[in-house]
């Protein structure tokens, strides 16, 4: 009994350890190790040319990240950042797992082709030849369907994972990128135009969903689920989204072209700067941010939490979960309150905020 | 120091991109390329630097110790175009999007093959976790293949009949390194990019090495009388070394050292000559009045003349 005491107290004494995020430096060949707690980039992984973005394996052990330039993927253990093991496959550029585990889909932006593997053995199932240059994935919660958006033509694929075909390629606009699920719809970037348009991949009806700037982009659910945020190249900037009501809220104002999102377990963004090299963090109910230095040209990034009782895949088991590229059905609460207490009150009037410069340094302390 | 420089350099590029290139892109409906024109625009500023070290470096050089002088610079100016079209990223730009499409196509082919093309870390898999040493391994096998290319250059007449433009140079300096006519650029590319193929290519995070073979290259043309010494001209090509490749009577077939970084190749291949005293002037006594007198543009007409009749067994080789 005094042993079970001594480790029931050992572990509340225990210091929390801080969050690593994993920045994808595409023109660096390395992915940055940042200590979220100090803001320190601990640790540098050399990779073999060009990474771009990553994914959770369904069972939350693996950081798959896809090297493009090197034909490989490349797995991490996301506790310690130690390399697993290495896939070789053919141009890995943007990349998810369905959300029953079942297949990895892979796009291939510069090769025009999108493959589905089957998930466990990485064994090529399918390889469809596409117009130009897919670019981004998204699944249905049901995993029968992969949309992939392709920004040469303007255009969304819908494969039917089933059938292993293409059902239907629907025109969306000019140079779509970001895609997502949200609520039986597709929210899809426009990089040629200021909007997101929203896509019933029912009706292949498209309408504007709504407005982020010039060179709208990519788009991720907070895991609160009430929150959407949406980024704009041109612009520059990062749009906070109303999900039940896609009503732009705030904008932050944001040099150095935002691109990937990613949130911690208290519900803090983390942005990749592509033009600078950064890494942003902010906390989007005080508005407090910094911004890291990382590698050349940062792209996909994740955050791995280190909180008892989280782990990788802890995404997908919040509120925000239902939407997103690999959403899930009803995502079984965990234990993560906290994920689904944090966001700011809803206003409807956009609000502009000033959200840092290369040089900012935080304003207040986070812990 | 260095990381500061760095966070500069790149605070610098984002900026002109943000601030000017990818609004204009906005505009043009060309927001796709984006990626692509983020590394232009880095080529272009990297370039730009390239050229300014390398022009901090041997214009001194150059004013020391010259092989020669001249009354008229008019020659080396055209050079100074070749230059700046190459190294500011008009003429890769040019190129790009000519063949970017082409590009794709090969490498979808290749990948419907169901290779997947491998990377020198494949057959050397301790360079995974050495980048800086897997990029000296790449160095040494595409100085090889560059070696080779050269001599290619040199024994095939059509090949030769273009390749006379970089040698025609009377008035041989720094600036003559990217004397090149297109076609002879295209040739290369595909030269190199078969050996990508085979072997991957180069690690690119190592942005002083790249200045330093592009400054080593550069120097081996300057007009400066500078040796390496017994040995180091058996390590590195230098001013010396290069010039006597480049001189009158080392012309086509009859050449000799021919390695672009490392001069073992022509010492294993028996191409090398190390004559440390030997300092001959440069240029091509067959070579046509435009590849010697022309600009840019009249040089580049005539090669096209040029490849045409040595096709057509016209044009000695």
């Amino acid at each position: 009994m005094w042993r079970a005491l001594f480790f029931v107290i050992a572990f509340w004494a225990a210091p929390a350890r801080a969050d690593l995020a994993y920045v994808l430096n595409s023109a660096d060949a390395t992915i940055s190790v940042v200590d979220t707690a100090t803001r320190a980039e601990i640790r540098r992984i050399p990779v073999l040319r060009e990474v771009h973005h990553l994914v959770v394996t369904p069972d939350g052990r693996s950081l798959v990240v896809g090297d493009s330039g090197g034909n490989e993927l490349i797995f991490l253990d996301p506790e310690s950042g130690a390399v697993q093991r290495r896939e070789r496959i053919s141009n890995p550029y943007h990349l998810e797992y369905s959300p029953d585990g079942r297949y990895l889909v892979v796009a291939s932006l510069r090769r025009d082709q999108v493959d589905i593997y089957e998930a466990a053995s990485l064994t090529l199932l399918q390889r469809f030849r596409q117009p130009d240059k897919p670019s981004h994935v998204a699944f249905s919660p049901d995993s029968r369907w992969a949309f992939v958006t392709l920004q040469g033509s303007g255009q969304v694929a819908a494969v039917d994972l089933e059938a292993r075909q293409t059902a239907w390629v629907q025109d969306v606009g000019p140079e779509p990128a970001g895609i997502i699920w949200h609520r039986g719809r597709l929210i899809v970037g426009l990089m040629g135009r200021e909007d997101f348009v929203a896509l019933d991949p029912t009706t292949r009806e498209v309408r504007p969903a709504f407005r982020v700037g010039r060179g709208a982009h990519t788009i991720f659910p907070a895991p609160n689920g009430r929150t959407l945020y949406a980024t704009s190249r041109v612009e520059s900037r990062i749009a906070e989204v109303d999900a039940e009501t896609l009503e732009v809220r705030r904008i932050f104002e944001i040099a150095g072209g935002p691109d990937c999102i990613a949130f911690d377990s208290e519900g803090r963004l983390y942005a990749t700067l592509r033009w600078t090299g950064r890494l942003l963090v902010l906390d989007t109910a005080t508005g407090e941010h910094a911004q890291i230095r990382v590698g050349r040209s940062p792209h996909g990034v994740f955050v791995m939490p280190r909180r008892p009782g989280l782990d990788a895949a802890f995404a997908f088991q919040s509120p925000g979960a239902q939407s997103g590229t690999r959403p899930m059905g009803a995502p079984p609460p965990r234990g993560l309150a906290a994920l689904q207490g944090t966001g700011p009150a809803v206003t409807v009037t956009p609000v502009r905020v000033e959200a840092g410069s290369p040089t900012s340094r935080l304003r207040a302390p986070w812990r | 120091m260095w990381d500061w420089i760095v966070d500069r350099y790149d605070l610098f590029t984002g900026w002109a991109f943000e601030a000017l290139l990818q609004p204009l892109m906005y505009r043009l409906g060309l927001m796709d390329w984006a990626d692509e024109a983020f590394l232009w625009m880095d080529f272009l500023v990297f370039g730009l630097i390239q050229v300014v070290v390398v022009a901090v470096v041997c214009l001194p050089l150059e004013a020391w110790r010259p092989v020669e002088r001249w009354e008229s610079h008019r020659k080396v100016l055209t050079d100074v175009a070749y230059t700046l079209l190459a190294r500011l990223g008009i003429l890769p730009m040019i190129g790009f999007v000519l063949f970017f499409a082409a590009q794709t196509r090969i490498e979808a082919m290749i990948a419907d093959s169901g290779w997947v093309p491998p990377t020198l870390e494949t057959f050397l898999p301790f360079l995974r976790e050495q980048p800086f040493l897997a990029l000296i391994f790449y160095i040494v096998v595409l100085d090889f293949a560059a070696y080779w290319h050269h001599r290619f250059q040199h024994r095939i007449g059509w090949w030769w009949a273009l390749h006379s433009i970089h040698h025609a140079q009377t008035q041989m300096t720094f600036w003559t390194d990217d004397r090149n006519h297109i076609l002879d650029d295209i040739l290369a590319a595909a030269w190199f990019g078969a050996i990508a193929v085979l072997i991957g290519v180069p690690p690119g995070q190592f942005p002083i090495i790249l200045l330093v073979l592009r400054l080593a290259e550069s120097l081996s043309h300057a007009n400066v009388r500078l040796d390496f010494g017994r040995v180091g001209e058996r390590l590195f090509v230098s001013p010396r070394f290069h010039r006597a490749h480049h001189g009158v009577l080392s012309v086509g077939a009859e050449g000799k050292n021919y390695g672009v970084l490392l001069p073992v190749w022509d010492w294993i291949f028996g191409t090398a000559d190390f004559q440390r005293d030997h300092y001959p002037r440069t240029g091509d006594p067959s070579a046509p009045r435009a590849y010697v007198e022309g600009g840019w543009l009249r040089q580049q007409a005539a090669g096209f003349r040029e490849i045409w009749r040595a096709i057509r067994g016209k044009r000695a080789s």
